[in-house]
């Protein structure tokens, strides 16, 4: 009944009594519950029922009061499963919510279910986790990804379940789903939002995302998402803007630079040409693009340079899921057998690859040459990239090569779609800028998006931007009608 | 760069505490094949020697001590929770030496 309304559509029907937060969270529990893309790993129905029967009088000046949403299965959500969509952690329940779904929580927003991941949130596919396959809401025929690793999180936010939903970003792992599922999806600077209680992949990369379906609501989620937080102490002292306030301000910043290798990498011609019209339109609005060139040797080493940097931080970074720290305790006789059953039983053939992937990178005969290497490079291409931004405010692309590809469809690897075209979203996670997706078309009913990326801690600036295209594509809230079937 | 084999992989794996299956074993090294490949292109550039290694996007330090306010610690129930192994309210973990 309340399927695919925005926040604000959700909070002016709250604000004129014409529905209860318990109604809005036991039609979002309904759908969930019929929801056939695999997104969900935990529903909490009686959870939700609970906090939203007890939230009281109506708060007019809070957007997020009484909205359901949904929080991807990699962060801590305290009495509540949470598994990470890795056996590894079957029947793990925290003992604490992690700063995102505290601050939601303080915020009265209901959180209803936690969503399937790519496994430990390593995979861009949305196929690895433990329940299996996740699919894309557009594609009833259930043979389209919906991509990855927010994969559940998007499904429940394109399918209508939901207004928002709360991801993660490693590489692209907010913003590459949105483009396949019509979404925004939305990575802050590196520092912007806490990641305590956010299970680390590559701490030196990763970020909370949001999934929304207008930037409206992604602007009002990441106010209340944004500050310092004394536990981790990654995250900035710098003082968060009012984006939702500001955003419909006129954008002062209005120089938008185009990557011209990358576009070129793009073969599908539907993508090219919707790319192109909201170029027409961002010039129509006064912003002056430019296309900027960077070396095809330089984007062809993005994804081996994450690839190294992400498989050597997760080895590291895992070593706790131990079967004693985390994870089924065995009955092995010793220390190490205790360990090795928990480990071969509990991780996947896909993890144990890149954890031996990052284990033979570190390794000292090897570390010069490879982990280390991808440090230089890393730097490398970070400063490519902040000197664009010194002569231009954003860099605009289209987010993905094509639509949502279809399962078991496989890459040629060390081509340039794959290399430059399908990987160039990490950008923003090796330079730690805000970075945000928006749907700009359709091709066959499968929805492509569109990448703008800022200057660090100039979201406000990132978002008029965003809305400026969301006027542009006239895009805004649209999502899988029957998503669930 | 050390060669790469099914033995070091193994190894690799061993040392990592975990076991494979042989045809994931082999899966791995068709994987190792094309990451070599993709290697090689951050390998060939000889100007990346200039730069520094770069571990976090940007520096993002905190530089004073949080207020040392008081806090309830976990309850032993709950710190006890997610163990499968209880004896006395403490948790039984292998015995590592022998």
């Amino acid at each position: 009944m309340y399927e695919g309304k925005s926040i604000l559509e959700l909070h002016e029907l709250l604000v004129a009594k014409k529905v209860t937060p318990l109604d809005l969270v036991k039609d979002a529990i309904e759908a969930a519950k019929k929801d056939d893309n695999n997104a969900f790993e935990y529903i909490m129905e009686s959870e939700a029922i609970e906090i939203a029967s007890s939230l009281g009088e109506v708060e007019e000046n809070n957007p997020l009061w009484g909205i359901p949403f949904v929080i991807k299965d990699n962060m801590s959500t305290k009495d509540v499963p949470t598994t990470g969509s890795s056996n590894v952690l079957n029947g793990y329940i925290p003992v604490f919510d992690a700063t995102v779904v505290e601050k939601l929580k303080a915020a009265k927003a209901v959180p209803i279910g936690k969503s399937t991941l790519d496994e430990l949130a390593m995979g861009g596919t949305g196929t690895s986790g433990h329940l299996g396959m996740t699919y894309n809401p557009y594609d009833k025929s259930h043979t389209r990804l919906v991509g990855g690793s927010s994969c559940g999180s998007a499904a429940v936010t394109a399918a209508g379940i939901v207004p928002f939903a709360l991801a993660s970003d490693t590489g692209d792992s907010t913003r590459k789903p949105a483009s396949f599922a019509g979404l925004v999806g939305f990575k802050p600077t590196w520092g912007r939002f806490s990641r305590y209680g956010l299970f680390p992949f590559a701490p030196s990369l990763d970020t909370v995302g949001i999934f929304t379906r207008n930037v409206e609501d992604c602007a009002i989620v990441s106010e209340v998402l944004s500050g310092r937080d004394e536990r981790d102490s990654t995250s900035s002292t710098k003082p968060v803007e009012r984006y939702f306030q500001e955003m419909k301000k006129p954008c002062v910043s209005k120089k938008i630079a185009v990557i011209k290798e990358i576009v070129e990498a793009i073969k599908d011609k539907e993508v090219l040409e919707a790319f192109n019209k909201t170029i027409t339109g961002f010039k129509a609005r006064g912003y002056i693009i430019s296309e900027v060139s960077v070396s095809v040797e330089l984007l062809s080493s993005l994804f081996p340079t994450y690839f190294v940097i992400s498989c050597a931080e997760a080895t590291s970074n895992n070593a706790n899921m131990d079967g004693i720290k985390f994870g089924p305790l065995s009955s092995g006789a010793t220390f190490e057998d205790v360990v090795t059953e928990a480990r071969t039983k509990g991780f996947s053939e896909l993890i144990k690859r890149r954890f031996v992937i990052g284990s033979f990178a570190l390794m000292k005969e090897n570390q010069n040459e490879l982990f280390v290497r991808a440090q230089k490079n890393r730097r490398r291409i970070v400063e490519t990239i902040n000197n664009i931004l010194m002569d231009n405010d954003f860099i605009y692309l289209p987010a993905a090569p094509s639509i949502a590809p279809k399962l078991g469809e496989a890459s040629d690897r060390l081509s340039d779609e794959y290399l430059i075209a399908d990987n160039h979203l990490v950008l923003g996670n090796f330079a730690g800028l805000p970075s945000i997706t928006l749907p700009i078309g359709f091709e066959d009913g499968m929805p492509f998006g569109a990448n703008l990326m800022g200057r660090a801690f100039e979201e406000t600036e990132l978002f008029k931007v965003s809305y400026d295209l969301e006027q542009i594509t006239g895009l805004a809230n649209v999502y899988a009608e029957g998503g669930t079937k | 760069m050390k060669e790469y084999n099914i033995e070091v992989l193994k190894d690799a794996a061993k040392r990592l505490l975990f076991d494979m299956s042989e045809s994931e074993y082999e899966t791995l090294l068709s994987e190792f094949d094309i990451v070599t490949k993709q290697m090689s292109i951050i390998g060939s550039n000889n100007e990346i020697e200039k730069y520094e290694p770069m571990a976090f996007p940007f520096e993002c330090t905190t530089s004073y001590l949080r207020e040392d306010v008081p806090e309830e610690p976990l309850s032993r129930e709950e710190a006890l929770r997610n163990s499968k192994r209880k004896i006395g309210g403490q948790i039984k973990l292998p015995k590592v030496v022998q």
